[in-house]
């Protein structure tokens, strides 16, 4: 399927009618699979934009309602006044940015030595990382409480960024990715006297940007949704992130989440990312051949 | 000579991530290890200076007649091995279908990325929206409304199907679950199956160009071989976050997980853990350690699978 | 190289084992204090029944910071902020620091993973089942020490004050909110102070209940034939929605009087008994004739079922007075097309009536500074009984006030007539919250209440819908929730 574009580009001529017929029917069930599944897909996002422009009692309607009846933008103004937007915002993009970084600095170093430098007891190293993915992370909320505040790191953004830098997720992502990359390249390199590091930089890490903008995503939608976390770290509403500042300000009486601007809320949230992914897609679909570097 | 530099310089690569790892993930399996083996332990009692004897009674808990640990495991399981599979081929499918077109693709690759922006309430309440059965009379003959999706299913001349609400079977609630799962599992998959593809280097198309070869040819020959570390990742984390599912579950069916009216429970392993971490932490670390065997095993199998498949 | 790295590793992993051991011996030196309920080192409180020492200087005027945790809303916090200058007024060196945690769980959640690390905050808002919860680790304050000390304190303004709670605060209280502060033990140690309450109520069509001629039920057995009459005349409907069956079963198990929990170690679960199974027998067969459903039952709200302007509806729902707003009639132009009445829930006795009491209650957390202890002491009694912070929490929230001499405030005074069965369900909820609070009662808090309340929810939610052999699957269903709850606290 995937050359099907190539093959248009310079086999027309030889191309007959018949197989334009074929090419024709795929490309409409492709079409029409995609979209399918797009819509699919798109729903609850769909979900959340109409409930986020709901009434109270609209939404708890017991016959859900596919487009408001009246479409109330307050719940927008309520979800901008309600919390201290601004610092929750600063600090959420300072916490995200820094995270981010450091992670993959982190990752790309990691994920270089297990796919790349010869040690012994990789393989056995590797499957031990592997090993705590597999244990529930809920049980080490508590352990790590406890060390954080042995540690005098309550309230500060060290608590907010360090405890979560290595993720295994990201590492074996990328080692698998780093994998793909033909090892000729690499005995090339070290026959030139190239040097690891340099290798890394100037081979690896520029063959692998669809991945390391996919973990750059990643990361930032972590960090970015983060709840029970920077809550339970943080004391005062200076270090608050924005998913606590936004959660916790919606509700109505004494404890009843207000969903419809609670929606609202996150669809605000939500927006910067999604910018940010708009930014990025494209460096994920240049890939490698059109990205400059060739084998 | 330039060996050993290179042994010494991997560890030099690995040592951040082995720091940090050591204090925020080693330490806590360490201690979660300690408490499985102290009978009943409850954290909040240590602090009130209570101690616990060291023993295997939470690993026999699980067979109290009450537990709720055998149908945790079947559960589970269950999910795992239908929701893979599934959610895997749907995203390799999406993938190569988005990679190879032109018009609409940046339009359509943002609107598969939307689910990541979404809401996780927004998500649980489509599914309520959508199987939902509202006012469904006690003889479970008429409803004030079925839902969208057995709306659907008359569509084409079928009865509706009670899938969540009071008195629904097990397989109508397990399919909602898998539909949920692989629903959820899909963005991430595809986005990473995405990167993928992008990173196989362009050369080997325009090889298979030449030759002319018959594109299910280049798929199986060319696109399923480059890819397939990436398809090993996705299969085995795949694996790793369907024996922890949870979250979905509750989504759809509260904290109760088991539909209304009826007497099997849609509990999972790491359900059975939650219940547990409130009052008994020793039992629940004693599940978890359970849990982290199982997969253990099959990821060893992936692995080993994976290995001989797998082309580098 | 790799060597020696393997060896630092090794060294790591013996350290922690040091650690662990360092642990358990740490454990084991306490086990002497064992059987000392209050005793847990820095405070020197005495051994037996739990209290905690006030220190004898009362609060001696020093800067400290009250951490207080709740779940309110914006609109609430609000409230809480214009409250706490006037507190800073009488206590300029207290600051207090608020933050709401979402929910309750989330309250809950929260402090007891810092009780873990000894950093709980100094007041949260609470549920008799939390404290209960928090109170393995002997860190909530028992208050009893405070509310009867007669140390006095000086305030900014010069006024001479007893710290603790004066006969005429006390007799303030509304009783059944105050009592659920010693539901915890039966030596009445109080560890909670009431917040803010509510409570469930009958709502009903009032418009359609005068046109048939029906009246509002005050008994059970009123209740079924009154839902016998509505069907006859709306045979599509189901008059009856209840909203939270775990509040049903508790209700009428205290409403018969029969066993549901009890403080007793070895026998907490004693719910399952024949009055209890008969209840449940009875309203089984209701719900076969479309008498009654619940809130999942029915899959939704049922609220949305009492406000439906077509299709299905329900003419009374069983609600909590908290979400009075819910029930208000729909408009069609402006018009609502029916008034909403409220009424104290039906009763077996209606000459006792029982109805349950929910909302949040405040408890004080141990602290190494006693000061800060009875700073947020001064910083509870000040929430809990100043009239006009307790009046316009009240209005803000549509939570009744915990004091009586609110309802004397001209202000509230003013809000409460404005009720209307049109279009101000809140004040109408309140009031009714207000004149039913001779009838609250309290379960019995233990650790292992909340697994309670959870189970026989679930089993009144099943065993409304089963037919058949209804007596031996509910008995069954009896059995297996005792089961899991002594399982859950095994």
């Amino acid at each position: 399927m995937t050359h099907q574009a190539l093959l248009s580009e310079k086999n027309l001529q030889k191309v007959s009618t018949k197989q334009r017929i074929v090419k024709i029917i795929v490309q409409v069930m492709l079409y029409t699979f995609l979209c399918v599944m797009a819509l699919i897909v798109v729903f609850p996002f769909y979900w959340m934009i109409i409930s986020s422009l709901k009434s109270t009692v609209e939404y708890r309607l017991p016959v859900p309602t596919l487009f408001p009846q009246k479409i109330m933008w307050g719940n927008y103004v309520e979800a901008f006044s309600a919390a201290n937007l601004g610092r929750l915002f600063i600090n959420t993009v300072i916490v995200g940015v820094v995270s981010t970084l450091l992670s993959l600095v982190i990752t790309v170093l990691s994920a270089f030595a297990f796919a790349r430098l010869e040690f012994k007891g990789k393989n056995a190293l590797f499957g031990a990382l592997l090993a705590t993915m597999m244990i529930p992370g809920e049980l080490f909320t508590i352990t790590n409480y406890i060390t954080v505040n042995n540690f005098g790191w309550l309230d500060t953004y060290t608590v907010l960024i360090v405890p979560f830098l290595v993720s295994i997720f990201y590492i074996y992502l990328l080692r698998q990715n780093f994998m793909q990359i033909p090892n000729e390249l690499y005995l090339a390199a070290k026959v030139d006297g190239t040097g690891d590091f340099k290798y890394l930089c100037k081979v690896m890490i520029p063959l692998s940007l669809p991945t390391l903008i996919s973990i750059t995503i990643l990361k930032m939608m972590g960090a970015w949704n983060s709840y029970v976390w920077p809550r339970l770290v943080t004391k005062s509403e200076e270090m608050r992130l924005i998913t606590n500042g936004l959660r916790d300000a919606f509700t109505d009486m004494s404890g009843q989440a207000n969903i419809p601007v609670q929606m609202a809320a996150v669809a605000v949230v939500s927006f910067p990312l999604f910018l940010v992914f708009i930014f990025l897609r494209k460096y994920i679909m240049k890939g490698v051949s059109r990205s400059g570097i060739k084998g | 000579m330039v060996e050993s530099k290179h042994k010494w310089k991997a560890w030099l690569y690995l040592a951040p991530a082995i720091v940090l790892l050591l204090i925020f993930t080693v330490w806590p399996i360490i201690n979660t290890v300690r408490i499985a083996f102290l009978d009943g332990y409850n954290m909040l009692g240590a602090v009130g200076g209570e101690t616990y004897e060291f023993g295997i009674k939470n690993f026999t808990d699980v067979l109290d007649e009450y537990s709720g640990f055998k149908e945790a495991l079947i559960n589970t399981l269950l999910l795992t091995v239908v929701t893979v599979p599934l959610s895997t081929i749907l995203a390799l499918l999406i993938a190569v279908c988005l990679n190879s077109i032109r018009p609409l693709q940046r339009f359509l690759q943002t609107i598969f990325f939307l689910p990541y922006v979404t809401n996780s309430i927004a998500i649980g309440m489509v599914f309520e929206a959508m199987f939902n059965i509202i006012g469904l009379s006690p003889d479970a003959a008429s409803a004030e409304s079925w839902g969208i999706i057995n709306n659907i299913i008359g569509l084409f001349g079928m009865d509706p199907v009670n899938w969540i609400n009071v008195n629904s079977g097990y397989w109508p609630n397990f399919w909602v679950m898998v539909i949920y799962i692989v629903w959820n599992a899909l963005p991430f998959k595809i986005l990473i199956l995405l990167g993928g593809l992008q990173s196989i280097n362009k050369q080997y198309y325009d090889a298979a160009k030449v030759d002319s070869t018959p594109r299910a040819r280049v798929f199986t020959k060319i696109t399923v071989p480059l890819l397939s570390p990436m398809l090993a990742y996705v299969v085995i984390t795949g694996f790793i976050g369907g024996f922890k599912e949870y979250s979905s579950i509750v989504g759809i069916f509260g904290d109760d997980m088991k539909a209304v009216g009826t007497d099997h429970s849609l509990n999972t392993m790491v359900g059975y853990i939650y219940d547990a971490l409130g009052s008994n932490e020793g039992r629940a670390s004693a599940a978890a350690l359970i849990l982290f065997a199982i997969i253990f095993v099959v990821t060893m199998i992936n692995l080993y699978v994976s290995k001989k498949k797998t082309h580098f | 190289m790799k060597k020696i790295l393997s060896i630092l590793l090794a060294v790591a992993m013996l350290l922690s084992m040091f650690a662990l051991v360092a642990c358990d011996k740490g454990n084991q030196g306490n086990q002497g204090n064992e059987g000392n309920e209050g005793n847990n080192g820095t405070d020197g409180k005495p051994a037996g029944m739990a209290s905690y020492d006030v220190p004898a200087v009362g609060y001696d005027g020093s800067a400290v910071t009250v951490v207080f945790y709740h779940s309110m809303g914006a609109k609430l916090q609000a409230v809480l902020n214009t409250y706490i200058p006037e507190f800073n007024k009488l206590y300029p060196n207290i600051t207090i620091e608020h933050s709401s945690m979402g929910d309750y769980d989330g309250v809950r959640d929260q402090i007891k993973t810092q009780l873990t690390a000894g950093a709980q905050p100094n007041i949260a808002y609470c549920y008799p089942d939390h404290v209960a919860l928090y109170n393995v680790t002997k860190k909530v304050i028992p208050l009893n020490n405070f509310i009867d000390s007669t140390i006095e304190v000086t305030d900014a303004e010069g006024n001479k004050t007893v710290l603790g709670l004066t006969e005429e605060q006390k007799a303030d209280f509304i009783e059944g909110y105050y009592k659920e502060g010693a539901a915890f033990d039966t030596v009445g140690t109080m560890y909670t102070l009431p917040m803010s309450k509510s409570t469930e109520a009958l709502y009903y069509n009032k418009t359609f209940f005068e046109k048939n001629g029906l009246s509002v039920p005050t008994t059970w057995d009123e209740m079924e034939a009154v839902c016998a009459r509505i069907k006859e005349i709306d045979p599509a409907c189901v008059p009856l929605g209840y909203d939270s069956e775990a509040n049903w079963f508790i209700t009428m198990c205290e409403q018969y009087g029969s066993p549901y929990t009890s403080l007793d170690k070895n026998d907490h679960f004693q719910f399952n008994n024949e009055t209890n199974r008969g209840f449940v027998k009875k309203f089984n067969e209701w719900f076969r004739k479309g008498y009654v459903t619940t809130e999942e039952i029915y899959g939704s709200y049922t609220s949305g079922l009492f406000t439906a302007t077509e299709g299905q509806r329900c003419y009374m729902v069983i609600g909590s007075t908290g979400g009075a707003s819910y029930q208000t009639p729909p408009t069609v132009d402006g018009q609502p097309l029916f008034e909403t009445g409220m009424a104290t829930p039906p009763q077996v006795n209606p000459a006792a009536p029982k109805v349950i009491s929910q909302g949040p209650s405040l408890c004080l957390f141990d602290s190494d500074n006693p000061q800060e202890v009875v700073a947020s002491w001064l910083f509870m009694k000040f929430l809990t009984t100043n009239v006009s912070f307790q009046a316009e929490f009240s209005m803000a929230s549509g939570y009744a006030p915990v004091i009586k001499s609110v309802q004397e405030n001209p202000t509230y005074q003013a809000w409460l007539d404005k009720a209307s069965g049109y279009n101000n369900l809140t004040a109408l909820s309140v009031k009714l919250a207000l004149s039913q609070s001779d009838a609250y009662f309290v379960s019995p808090a233990f650790n292992g209440s909340s697994k309670a309340r959870d189970e026989v929810g679930i089993l009144m939610q099943t065993a409304l819908v089963k037919t058949g052999d209804v007596d031996s699957a509910i008995e069954k269903l009896f059995k297996d929730a005792v089961g899991k709850c002594n399982f859950s606290i095994k």
